[in-house]
């Protein structure tokens, strides 16, 4: 039977929904300490002393290591997995990050010590006996501030906080000149706020040295363990990698936060051997607001001309991007390969530059979160066409029509080159719009707007037609673009003897689904029933290797490893098939489970293979024994998902509240092996986006105190900020891998921020607020306000 | 956070003077603290509970007092530890003649908050600025009263 496009129920849910799923947190090991890691009050100090006398002697401590100690024993910190140049060619600056700090503090939440006790409760009263003596330093946290002579400088060896600058696409003075010929520009200045993560897990970690094996564990909350342990033992430690098993077991959501190899990680394994004891640390909430790695943060100016038909003329984009106070794993990838690449959109742009300046300040690192890097993209292009179009009194969605790049399937038609280095695979955006148009009811709408506004009613509508680069590859290719990582994928297919099949996976389900999805790609091709097929993942010993779960590239990247996988099992088994059926290997046909002589009623099952391959008594000469095959599939380009989505709100004039009234999204993803799942990653997608525009945002204090770091203070959006979403897809497969998908995960995130907002900027304008910007998240405080000046 | 409010006392300037700049009678009247000892000349080392909204406290550390214009001004300048976090403080004090036996005592200055107790303190800050100056204004006047009496 058919799996491909069904939607099966998720088989991970029966462990996840009774309270059975394994996290790291519910491991308990035989002679496990407990680990409470102290971090600074302050953004930035220097450390004149510290006094761990006290909180040593406290009951049930075990150790308690500083910044001295680990200075002092030679340990590396954490390292950065991309590398951007300035554009002189200089690398990059790319200060230590210490497992613990010595010397001088750099943002709220940095870790200065590590208390082992018995108990986690033990180890955090010790904790605050240690009496560590800060002398306050100025403090700078805003990215574009931080760049500006006289800034409180992080790192001594970063003059101006500048980690890198960088710049994509076409020469300035050609953007400069097209601009300066434009019949009008539209210029936004704007700031993409700093979100928090918000997995509803939060990070922990055990690291277990057993001394019998001279082997180390690692238990991790993390989205893609091997990549953990090969910069835990190559950079950090210097441990031989055989000697490490990580495991990341199941993981409640990631959302980009947990790719990262954390400083945490490396300080329980290390520990562990120092001790010989076991060592748990997890993260209360208030520390996973601290360190969790962050997301966005950009101060940007952008200009977008167009000519007098409406056409646009060229693109200038300037951002600065704030990196953090330390450089988390691919944290300078974000801003410049994930972000200045995406900036052709869906138009023909002639011209496009992007210019990035990454800096340093006294905050928690940011890095990938859902979208990574394309949300800032599409935040920036959407806003400006909306505008455009408002300024210019045309409707927003011909403004888009006129401008769109025409189809291509990358088969008949050549990929689209950008302006931007990219080359998108296979495009047909006018469809999703279209889509998009009639789910809305357009026309009436916009009648029902009109009568609206003469009764005092703010309704709005905004557009948002995005495009997204998923499964990023080939190795090569990113290897050029500064990644110190491959980024293929692996995949085992071990058919049992009695022909049930485990599938290893280098891929990281962590609420994606892929038990299920993986499955029904194995069954369906293999003619097998779903549940003969079995999905091991998360687990370096088991895994021959991976690059893990982000950036919507799993099923792409990880399920055509699979299918690579799969094809090798098949055409073994037709030849063990051939020998038994007395035919040649061309005459056969496979088909529900079965190998079938053509034309015949001769056959012989999937199950009586796998079984003559490991007793291969009567067998064919010189073939192997066994139904095992793995594969390592690189892909030779990104994914190109796109889609369409539209808001409809009303903006209250008396208050400034935003009321989400519909929302649509069509998006285009490729081919869909699970509907329901692809939904619900749409729904969370957008659930994330919506909140960030209307919601959510890390706020931080001119002394660089991060001030609503709970979930009394920060705003995450609830079941009744949203409307019931309306979706939709159309296909438009991808043409260079065997299952025609493109990804999922990240698309909901990163079409949904500007549409709400067009949407809130169009209401006011239609009310007659000229307002061309309100900085997100849109507050009522905040769009009361816009509509006063 | 900027703190600042006017008060008026029912005492003399020079008497109100008197009364800021003994310990025991602060440490009488200022809310939560359960103990202030001079350690220097107009330097002390105070003690005090304090609750913030959903988080509170046991501070230590230390006051000074500085840039004295008796009877008419005075900088107060505070430093707090607490496992829940540090507050340091900058307030100016000015105390005006109102009359003979009445005061008019004005303060302007800005807090600054570290740690957990700027996460999540914040938001009710202001509200607890506000109760605390009440309940020391509050105090201040009832033991004024108990002293004339």
């Amino acid at each position: 039977m058919s799996y491909i496009g069904k939607s099966v129920k998720r088989v991970e849910d029966k462990r996840f929904l009774t309270g059975q799923g394994r996290y790291t947190d519910d491991i308990k090991l035989v002679g496990m300490t407990h680990a409470y890691i102290l971090r600074s009050p302050y953004a930035h100090a220097k450390i004149n002393s510290m006094d761990t006398s006290a909180a040593e002697s406290a009951d049930g401590v075990v150790k308690i290591y500083t910044g001295a100690d680990i200075a002092a024993a030679g340990v590396n910190g954490v390292p950065c997995g991309w590398q951007v140049n300035f554009k002189n060619g200089d690398t990059m600056k790319e200060p230590p990050h210490p497992l613990l700090v010595a010397d001088r503090v750099k943002h709220v939440g940095d870790a200065v010590a590590m208390v082992i006790a018995e108990t986690r409760e033990q180890a955090r009263d010790a904790a605050e006996l240690i009496d560590v003596d800060y002398e306050e330093l100025p403090a700078v946290t805003d990215p574009a501030a931080a760049a500006a002579d006289g800034a409180p400088l992080v790192h001594d060896d970063a003059p101006n906080n500048v980690c890198f600058d960088w710049e994509l696409g076409n020469p300035k003075d050609e953007v400069r000149a097209a601009l300066d010929g434009a019949h009008h520009v539209t210029t936004l200045e704007f700031v993409n706020q700093r979100v928090v993560p918000n997995a509803m897990e939060p990070r922990s970690a055990i690291g277990h040295f057993d001394t019998s094996t001279d082997r180390y564990t690692l238990y991790t909350t993390s989205q893609n363990p091997h990549l953990t342990r090969l910069l835990l033992c190559a950079f950090v430690l210097g441990i031989p990698e055989h000697k490490v098993r990580v495991v990341a077991p199941d993981v409640g959501g990631g959302f980009g936060s947990k790719i990262f190899h954390y400083t945490e990680e490396a300080l329980v394994i290390w520990a562990s051997n120092q001790i010989k004891r076991p060592i748990k640390w997890t993260s209360d909430r208030s520390e996973a607001f601290m360190t969790d790695a962050h997301g966005r943060d950009h101060v940007t100016k952008a200009e977008m001309g167009f000519d007098t038909d409406g056409n646009i003329v060229a693109l200038q984009a300037t951002t600065h991007a704030n990196l953090g106070a330390y450089l988390s794993t691919f944290a300078p990838a974000v801003p410049t390969y994930l972000h200045g690449t995406l900036m052709q959109g869906l138009y023909t742009t002639p011209k496009v530059n992007v210019d990035v300046t990454g800096t340093f300040t006294h905050t928690n690192a940011v890095d990938a979160y859902r979208g990574a890097g394309r949300p800032e993209a599409t935040y920036l292009l959407e806003r400006l066409i909306d505008l455009a179009a408002l300024e210019m009194g045309k409707d927003p969605a011909e403004l888009r029509f006129q401008n769109f790049i025409e189809p291509f399937d990358g088969v008949e038609q050549p990929g689209y080159q950008t302006q931007v280095a990219l080359q998108y695979d296979s495009g047909n955006y006018h469809p999703v719009l279209k889509r998009a148009l009639e789910m809305v009811g357009y026309e009436d709408f916009r009648k029902e707007q009109t009568e609206a506004a003469k009764n005092g009613k703010l309704l709005g509508i905004g557009f948002s037609t995005y495009i997204e680069a998923c499964g990023i590859a080939p190795s090569a290719v990113v290897g050029a673009l500064g990644a110190r990582a491959g980024l293929f994928e692996s995949a085992q297919v071990r058919v049992q003897p009695t022909g049930k099949v485990s599938v290893y996976t280098g891929s990281h389900s962590h609420g994606q689904g892929h038990e299920t999805t993986f499955a029904q790609v194995v069954a369906d091709r293999m003619g097998i029933p779903l549940e003969d097929v079995d999905l091991v993942h998360g687990d370096s010993d088991a895994v021959a290797f991976g690059m893990g779960t982000y950036g919507s590239r799993s099923l792409a990247v990880g399920g055509s490893a699979i299918v690579k996988s799969i094809d090798k099992v098949l055409e073994k088994g037709a030849r063990i098939a051939a020998h038994k059926l007395e035919a040649a290997v061309e005459d056969l046909d496979y088909a529900e489970g079965k190998w079938t002589v053509k034309g015949t009623d001769k056959s012989i099952g999937f199950g009586d293979i796998a079984l003559t391959a490991y007793v291969p008594h009567d067998y064919p000469a010189g073939e192997e024994p066994g139904l095992d095959f793995s594969s390592f599939y690189d892909p030779a380009n990104f994914t190109y998902p796109f889609g369409c989505h539209v808001a409809i709100v009303e903006v209250d004039g008396e208050t400034g509240r935003t009321k989400l009234k519909r929302f649509i999204a069509v998006d285009d993803v490729g081919n869909v092996i699970n509907p329901m799942i692809v939904d619900g990653q749409i729904h969370g997608g957008l659930a994330q986006g919506i909140g960030q525009a209307l919601l959510e945002g890390a706020l931080y204090d001119e002394n660089g105190q991060l001030i609503n770091g709970s979930y009394m203070d920060y705003a995450m959006p609830r079941a009744d900020d949203l409307p019931s979403f309306e979706i939709d897809r159309t296909v438009t497969p991808c043409p260079h891998n065997p299952l025609g998908v493109k990804g999922a995960g990240e698309a909901g995130c990163i079409g949904s921020t500007p549409a709400v907002v067009n949407a809130v900027i169009d209401a006011l304008w239609k009310g007659g607020h000229q307002v061309k910007d309100i900085r997100m998240p849109l507050t009522p405080e905040r769009v009361w306000n816009a509509m006063q000046s | 956070m900027h703190l600042k409010g006017t008060h008026i006392l029912p005492v003399a300037r020079e008497q109100l003077w008197q009364h800021l700049m003994d310990p025991e009678f602060l440490a009488r009247v200022t809310p939560g603290v359960t103990r202030l000892e001079l350690t220097g000349t107009d330097t002390y080392e105070a003690i005090a509970d304090i609750k913030m909204g959903p988080v509170k406290g046991s501070f230590s550390g230390d006051l000074a007092i500085k840039e004295k214009q008796e009877p008419s001004s005075f900088v107060l300048e505070v430093s707090q530890k607490s496992k829940i976090g540090n507050v340091s403080a900058i307030i100016n004090l000015v105390l005006e003649e109102d009359s003979a036996d009445s005061t008019i005592m004005s303060f302007d200055g800005k807090a600054k908050l570290s740690g957990l107790l700027a996460r999540m303190g914040q938001r009710v800050l202001s509200g607890v600025a506000n109760t605390l100056t009440k309940q020391f204004f509050a105090a201040l006047e009832e033991e004024l009263s108990s002293a004339s009496a």
